[in-house]
């Protein structure tokens, strides 16, 4: 990423993720250890999401703040495929719920960002890969 | 979008990086546009066109008149 706002987005995306998995660690031992109920529980549980929606803001931001319109169109409709993929994906285990095909899970909503985050990064893969084959590369 | 970029890039022993460094924009952006895989803006267009000293229609080929 060697625009000004692809190099500011790793800058805040890196240190986003390390506060997740320490305060991911912290508060699972803490819960663990602990045995809290009640409030206490509550935000221990949820404390580990807020840094992934800080993630979900420097996603935002770097759409937001990328000058280059080619980058930035590609990084719009990138997203928009992992948003796709994330539709499509939910609305069948909905289904399948529905009709009793498949039981309903507590962890799965858990799995729907880093679906997404992946979808995104396989077509940002592709859409490279596409530009190599193209050629025209000096 | 047809277009003349490489060459009038080549005109002045410019790589992609090098233009891409005058239009402040990317190399994947410059490569896109000159293989015709992305048309620019025309805000970006009409910088191309300042750059180069030249028209818009002089580097880019009006689309309609590839089919006429």
């Amino acid at each position: 990423m060697a625009t000004p706002a692809g190099r500011r987005y790793m800058r805040r995306f890196f240190p986003t993720m390390i506060a997740y998995v320490v305060v991911l660690f912290a508060c699972v031992w803490a819960i663990k250890t602990w045995q809290p109920t009640g409030l206490a529980l509550v935000v221990l549980s949820v404390l580990p999401a807020l840094p992934v929606v800080a993630v979900i803001a420097v996603m935002g931001l770097y759409l937001l703040e990328e000058t280059d319109e080619f980058l930035r169109q590609r990084i719009a409709s990138c997203m928009l495929f992992g948003t796709g993929v994330l539709l499509v994906a939910t609305t069948v285990y909905a289904f399948l719920v529905n009709g009793g095909a498949v039981p309903a899970s507590a962890e799965l909503p858990m799995w729907a960002f880093p679906l997404w985050c992946a979808s995104w990064g396989l077509a940002q893969c592709v859409l490279g890969l596409r530009d190599r084959a193209a050629g025209g590369s000096e | 979008m047809k277009n003349r970029l490489r060459v009038l890039r080549a005109e002045r022993a410019w790589s992609q990086q090098d233009l891409a460094e005058r239009l402040e924009v990317s190399r994947q952006s410059v490569n896109a546009i000159e293989t015709g895989r992305y048309d620019p803006s025309l805000p970006l267009a009409f910088k191309i066109a300042d750059l180069f000293g030249l028209a818009i229609e002089q580097i880019f080929q009006n689309p309609a008149k590839d089919d006429q």
